[in-house]
């Protein structure tokens, strides 16, 4: 299946223009010099040099990073290659290579150097921000966004619950109850505004009050966790994002905070921290699978679908929730279960992380397709006709993505849609 | 006639290490030593930091040598040569010239501690032009430099900004004849890289190498804090060769993992050149019978395989690099091993 994309060859132009003619040919490649005329260690240093960055200067080329990078999959690139291009003339603050890793941490699992691109590329990033560098556009308008309206998407705060009036439940704002809460849902961006999070976001509080569960949400007050943009290097941004939300959670008395999506759960589990911000998190799925016995019978309807569920690189990887995921998915009657090939501790990105999700036509120019297309491809492959995940970012993603490669008989659903068509049936 | 004498030919580090051991263990020596003073190789090129922990390994060797001239039960020959050998375990009767006077010396068993010499780098295949470009220069060349802590440029005296190590010359190479590998020489590099940067902050060190081969110590003492501690650079691909250009060396090879030619000006070149057999090994090693290997160190292993200080002679053991390239470490943990087997083989005989 993916037998037909073959690897891209970066030094080979693919198309080559001089003065407005196209003079491509199989010479193409001679546009790149190919002698190293010298070595630049200092080009090294001065990723290394910046604070958080210092690994950069540590790899040793054992080249394990990667055949599990998701990038290299589909391109030419990869942290022990980023070492090499910086010592042969690559000022990794002014290159494209700057934008895109996805911080989905893959490698650093294989590291025996602990290479730590989760630190280096914010680092990098905000560096090249600072000085002024590149930045791709799409992404700087998803920060400007952020500063602006309190979510990437550029959309009104106070439409952020507008969503609340179709979920045909009652969802409780936190400021309105004016009591305390066993349960703060932090809904988040996407579930708030974007249609396909909207139904995930309708289904969960569907689940939520068919458990009984006394919860809330922010409602208008509820801004964006930002941490993807500072994994993009907007470290400004998510400080000053992260001082807002927390001053929101602490003005009202709950026990736990519930999120609907990975980033958010590791923004809040481990960044905030060093914020002050210290509260019990968990991600939907590892809620509710506290819940599995209430739920079990509340599942009534059987959903006859193969499913194959994506681990969230934030979920899975960053924050070491695997088996939640597949046991909600495992309870659902009529369901079968089948694994994608790279599952678990490696499962493929989805291109989604560490700014990815506002970066798609730049990162498109240096890939031969999108990591969301190459993991939709092996869903397919598994006989799935689902592709199941948890995460916000993804359902969009993996649409856009089974369409393009040919692979409509896949849908996409989030897992709480799945839970609430076995606990509904179908609508 | 049986003896309990154990004579020790080569006054390096294996050859004091069996001595001292010897010693220790109740018997008797006869050290003989081929120059004026005690030490080896590492005396003899003024080795540096080539220990553990850094220490000076001249001033270690010295230490060493005094341990061995102050002990009573070890007699020390200076200028001194094996003639000829006969007899066997528990009576050799060795014919040997001290200070060009003939002597004759009974001994129940030999240990043959000759060590190696360095590669002669105008053997190599490749054009390093090592006698032509006096700014091409070797791991025992930089030693003397680094201990002095004043590293220039042969050519003008100029401190260098731009280092390459070449690794593996005359080491891995079928075509020289030496298949092996000298073991040590990326250790060495490794080390020099570091004092280098130490000594020339401002400097580019960088090593160019086919595998780096950082057996024991090495590995953690050396090689990574070489890149991350001072930022050495290492790039797999070794140098074919090294031209003139203007006052700068030019090297040239292939950058192969970027899969590119590389053609970059360097100040100052270090051949990393391996070891050989001695011409007292091959000497002693003819002399005395016993055998060697293709490449003319002394074959060890014993017929099981197992026993790293035994020759085909009975009676007769090895140790340090005269059975093959070997660190300072190993050279002193097989002469240990010589000292005990020899001392053994003696009480064998006269049980």
């Amino acid at each position: 299946m993916a037998a037909k994309f073959e690897k891209v060859k970066s030094v080979e132009k693919e198309h080559a223009i001089v003065d407005g003619v196209d003079i491509s040919g199989d010479w193409n490649r001679m546009f790149e010099q190919r002698v190293i005329t010298e070595y630049t260690p200092e080009l090294i240093e001065k990723v290394a040099d910046i604070p958080g960055a210092e690994s950069f200067a540590n790899c040793y080329q054992c080249a394990k990073c990667i055949p599990v990078c998701p990038v290299d999959i589909v391109g030419n690139y990869g942290p022990r290659k980023l070492y090499r291009y910086a010592q042969t003339g690559m000022d990794l603050t002014e290159a494209p290579e700057l934008w895109l890793c996805t911080t989905c941490k893959n490698c650093l699992r294989v590291c025996p150097k602990e290479v730590d691109m989760i630190k280096i590329m914010p680092a990098a990033r905000e560096q090249a921000i600072l000085a002024g560098k590149f930045v791709p556009a799409e992404l700087q308008q998803a920060f400007e966004n952020t500063a602006k309206t309190g979510n990437p998407l550029g959309q009104p705060q106070r439409k952020r619950d507008a969503w609340i009036q179709n979920a045909g439940v009652t969802i409780p704002i936190i400021k309105d109850l004016a009591r305390p809460v066993d349960v703060l849902w932090y809904v988040g961006s996407y579930p708030s505004y974007h249609p396909r999070g909207i139904d995930a976001a309708s289904a969960a509080a569907r689940i939520f009050s068919a458990l009984g569960i006394d919860f809330a949400i922010l409602g208008r007050e509820e801004k964006d966790d930002a941490d993807s943009q500072r994994l993009a290097g907007e470290k400004g941004l998510f400080e000053m994002m992260a001082e807002s939300n927390i001053a929101t959670f602490n003005n009202y008395e709950w026990k736990e905070m519930v999120v609907t999506g990975p980033h958010e759960l590791n923004a809040f589990k481990n960044e905030y921290p060093k914020y002050g911000f210290n509260r019990p998190v968990s991600h939907y799925t590892t809620f509710l699978a506290r819940y599995l016995d209430q739920l079990k019978p509340l599942l009534k309807h059987e959903v006859n679908v193969k499913i194959t569920y994506h681990d969230p690189c934030y979920l899975g990887r960053h924050n070491g929730e695997y088996e939640a995921p597949r046991k909600l998915l495992e309870a659902i009657p009529g369901v079968e279960l089948v694994e994608m090939q790279r599952n678990r501790e490696n499962g493929y990105c989805c291109g989604g992380g560490g700014g990815g999700m506002w970066m798609d036509s730049f990162t498109a120019k240096h890939t031969k397709m999108r990591l969301s297309e190459k993991r939709a491809m092996e869903a397919a492959s598994t006989g799935a006709n689902v592709l199941a995940v948890a995460c916000p970012f993804e359902v969009s993603r993996f649409e856009d993505a089974v369409k393009s490669t040919g692979n409509e008989h896949v849908t996409v659903n989030d897992i709480l849609e799945l839970l609430d068509r076995s606990m509904r049936g179908e609508q | 006639m049986t003896s309990g004498k154990v004579l020790i030919i080569g006054g390096g580090p294996s050859g004091l290490e069996s001595a001292r051991c010897v010693a220790e263990l109740g018997g008797e020596v006869v050290l003989i030593e081929k120059r004026e003073r005690l030490g080896g190789t590492p005396d003899r090129e003024s080795y540096a930091k080539l220990t553990h922990h850094w220490r000076d390994a001249s001033e270690a060797m010295a230490e060493m040598a005094e341990s061995v001239t102050g002990n009573k039960k070890i007699e020390v020959k200076y200028s001194a040569e094996v003639k000829s050998i006969s007899g066997e375990a528990g009576s050799f009767q060795v014919q040997i010239e001290a200070g060009g006077i003939a002597e004759s010396i009974e001994a129940g068993a030999v240990i043959v501690a000759t060590g190696f010499q360095h590669f002669d780098p105008g053997r190599a295949t490749q054009y390093y032009n090592y006698y032509s470009f006096p700014d091409v220069i070797t791991l025992t060349d930089l030693e003397k430099m680094l201990k002095e802590n004043k590293v220039v440029r042969p050519s003008n005296g100029e401190t260098p900004k731009k280092i390459a190590f070449i690794q593996c010359v005359g080491s891995r190479d079928r075509q020289i004849g030496n298949e092996y590998c000298s073991k040590v020489c990326c250790g060495i590099a490794g080390k020099q890289a570091i004092e280098l940067r130490e000594q020339i902050p401002d400097s580019k060190v960088m090593i160019f190498y086919i595998d780096m081969r950082m057996y024991g110590y090495w590995e953690n003492e050396i090689y990574w804090p070489a890149q991350e501690k001072y930022k050495v650079n290492f790039v797999k691909g070794v140098i074919s060769e090294v031209l003139k250009k203007g006052d700068k060396l030019l090297i040239r090879g292939e950058d192969t993992t970027m899969s590119r030619p590389m053609e970059v000006t360097m100040d100052l070149v270090v051949l990393s050149v391996g070891m050989e057999p001695s011409a007292g090994t091959r000497a002693v090693a003819q002399l005395m019978g016993i055998q060697q290997n293709k490449y003319g160190f002394i074959e060890s292993g014993g017929a099981g395989g197992l026993d790293p200080v035994a020759t085909s002679r009975p009676g007769i053991f090895v140790a340090g690099a005269a059975s093959g390239p070997s660190d300072l470490d190993d050279s002193i943990a097989q002469a240990g091993l010589a000292a005990a087997r020899s001392l053994a083989s003696i009480r064998k005989v006269m049980a």
